[in-house]
């Protein structure tokens, strides 16, 4: 099967490498579970059989089961994976907040690619019933994909219901340069620049109404703290997300005061089940990256703060505003 | 204000179980009030006290001393009082350098004892602190560090006065905490206190650490990596919360640690969250208690 690398000379090469060195970034728009399994089973049999490369298969729990039939059914069997080289991650755990999926790729690829191997991933950040603004951080990392793996030797399948939205499916024909649709593949003609895409997303966020309300300079960062956690818990989040929830305000707040002029505000007030701070200042965003790289903990800058708000937070949103740089962190009540 | 501070200051016939206390005052009376009877407790018991001035002339000290009915002229003369300034002597060198510092504290504890006194027993005013000069920024380091390097050791009683009119709030809630023992003017808790631990090499940190809190932890940092002697112990049961640069710190300190390994004792559980996400900062860290 060279399907791949038929495909990825169509797009996007970077000058001076062959055919197949470029980042393969199709979607797969699935009708039914037979199809399901059926496109996504071909794209890991070509990958772990096929080439030998390892796969990272990060989709909701529900399909994880079926897939895993495929390739762990029968030992020595058609599909099998003896050599374990298939990872299986629940996308709605791991991709909760989808802010934190495309770390997690990076560190697969970084693990798996090199000049004979082309590591494999299937990543589904978007089902039905997902919120608003998941969904459209979900696309938003989609898009960043095409960034982070720009003419990088990784395949990435990211299967979309067609009972999706219809909004959600023309987004994801902007994001994906190969769209698998009525089970034909083709180059999508709706491709467009990841960053526009990204700037799409961008929408103004709610106002919320009565938020608690703390400016902060670097002498008010340990009030900002102490308020944040007292809050917190008497909204009644459990003391394990409270941990999170203060290192995640820690970091944002810091950053304010280290990176962003200063100063900064936070807000913090409760949206039906969510408890949200939100950290304003006057940072500026310069990478779209930033904190979706796994960081060198010893270093402050490459994004480590953001980073951190990821992994511990449900949602994190970012907005730059006039002059100003706006972090919402979001944190479920369980 | 002058209720507070003269009711705190005890007479120290005795030295304590740690001679090492913080003194902070905001006027002249408040100082002399703590100065005399500190001094003239020490040249009764036969000890040589010495006095290291910073922003007061040493001619002042013997005025109030004179005043208060002792006699300092014929104490200095005796050699059993030494009033000089900070500048004159530890502040002499390119820098200021608790390493040196140390070493500094023993000599001149033989050299009181060779020459006949019973003891030795210390002013220092260390107002230079908030000063820009090289090596101001290891004070902090030095206060915590002296506790057990220097006063376990030692019968050795050293006060060091604070003029809260020289000195920025935050800095010297943050210096004061560093001693056990505290006289004169109250002073605020500061976000992150740092004290050493009796009897161990090490210190406990209480409250939250975080960006705002940085000195304080490149201090703490600096403890660690630069204590001599085996294990060094952080009891952390008081702190509520920690930053990754904080840890991060830590963890470097105990990298650099040439021997012995560094403790932290009861974690909190930001620090346990933060260690599962960056599994690399334990590499030299062992955890103890839960």
């Amino acid at each position: 099967m060279t399907t791949h690398s038929r495909t990825t000379t169509y797009f996007r090469q970077p000058p001076g490498r062959g055919p197949g060195s470029g980042l393969f970034h199709p979607a797969l728009f699935y009708r039914s579970d037979q199809e399901y399994l059926d496109a996504v089973g071909r794209f890991l049999r070509v990958a772990v059989r096929g080439r030998g490369d390892h796969a990272l298969v990060a989709v909701p729990g529900r399909r994880l089961e079926p897939l895993r039939g495929l390739f762990e059914g029968v030992r020595g069997g058609e599909g099998d994976d003896p050599a374990g080289r298939i990872t299986w991650v629940d996308m709605e755990e791991a991709g909760r907040n989808p802010g934190r999926i495309l770390s997690l790729f990076r560190e697969f690829a970084d693990r798996h690619e090199n000049s004979e191997s082309r590591p494999a991933i299937v990543g589904e950040p978007l089902w039905v019933g997902r919120g608003t603004a998941e969904t459209r951080e979900a696309l938003r990392h989609e898009a960043l994909v095409n960034l982070a793996f720009a003419g990088r030797r990784v395949s990435v399948l990211c299967p979309y219901d067609t009972a999706l939205p219809e909004h959600v499916l023309t987004q994801a024909r902007r994001i994906h340069p190969v769209v698998t649709e009525d089970g034909r593949r083709r180059i999508s003609h709706e491709y467009a620049d990841p960053l526009d895409v990204c700037g799409s997303f961008d929408t103004p966020l709610p106002e919320p109404s009565d938020p608690l309300v703390i400016a902060f300079g670097e002498h008010e960062l340990a009030l900002a703290r102490g308020t944040a956690e007292d809050w917190a818990s008497s909204c009644g989040l459990s003391p394990a997300r409270r941990t999170d929830w203060l290192l995640a305000i820690g970091e944002a707040t810091g950053n304010s005061v280290r990176h962003g002029g200063g100063q900064g505000t936070l807000r913090m007030w409760r949206t039906g089940d969510s408890l949200i701070a939100e950290i304003r200042d006057g940072g500026r965003l310069t990478d779209p990256l930033v904190g979706r790289r796994r960081p060198d903990p010893r270093s402050p800058h490459g994004g480590r703060g953001v980073w951190i708000m990821h992994q511990l937070c449900d949602l994190v949103e970012i907005r730059a505003e006039a002059g100003s740089l706006v972090l919402r962190l979001h944190m479920t009540l369980d | 204000m002058a209720m507070t501070s003269m009711s705190a200051v005890p007479a120290p016939l005795s030295p304590g179980p740690c001679g090492h206390a913080s003194v902070v005052y905001s006027d002249d009376r408040e100082w002399a009030g703590h100065l005399v009877p500190f001094v003239r407790a020490g040249l009764e018991r036969g000890e040589q006290v010495q006095y290291f001035a910073d922003t007061t002339d040493p001619d002042r000290v013997m005025g109030a001393l004179a005043s208060a009915g002792l006699d300092p002229a014929r104490a200095a003369a005796e050699g059993r009082l030494v009033v000089t300034t900070a500048a004159r002597t530890y502040l002499s060198g390119p820098a200021f350098d608790p390493d040196m510092m140390m070493g500094l504290w023993h000599q001149a504890m033989d050299t009181a004892l060779a020459e006949g006194h019973r003891g030795l027993r210390a002013i220092g005013e260390v107002t230079w602190g908030a000063r820009d000069i090289p090596g101001a920024d290891r004070l902090l380091e030095y206060e915590l560090r002296l506790h057990h390097e220097v006063f376990e050791p030692l019968p050795l009683t050293a006060w060091c006065f604070y003029d809260s009119r020289r000195m920025p709030a935050d800095r010297l809630a943050v210096l004061v905490g560093a001693h056990l023992t505290h006289l004169g003017g109250p002073v605020a808790d500061p976000p992150l206190r740092l004290a050493p631990l009796p009897g161990r090499t090490g210190l406990r940190l209480a409250g939250s650490a975080g960006y705002d809190t940085r000195h304080a932890v490149r201090a703490a940092a600096a403890v660690v990596s630069g204590s001599p002697g085996g294990d060094v112990e952080l009891d952390l049961s008081a702190l509520r919360h920690l930053d990754v640069s904080s840890l991060a710190a830590l963890a470097e300190a105990a990298r650099r640690r040439g021997q012995g390994r560094l403790r932290l004792l009861r974690p909190p559980e930001p620090l346990r969250r933060l260690l599962g996400l960056f599994p690399e900062l334990g590499a030299c860290v062992e955890i103890a208690g839960t």
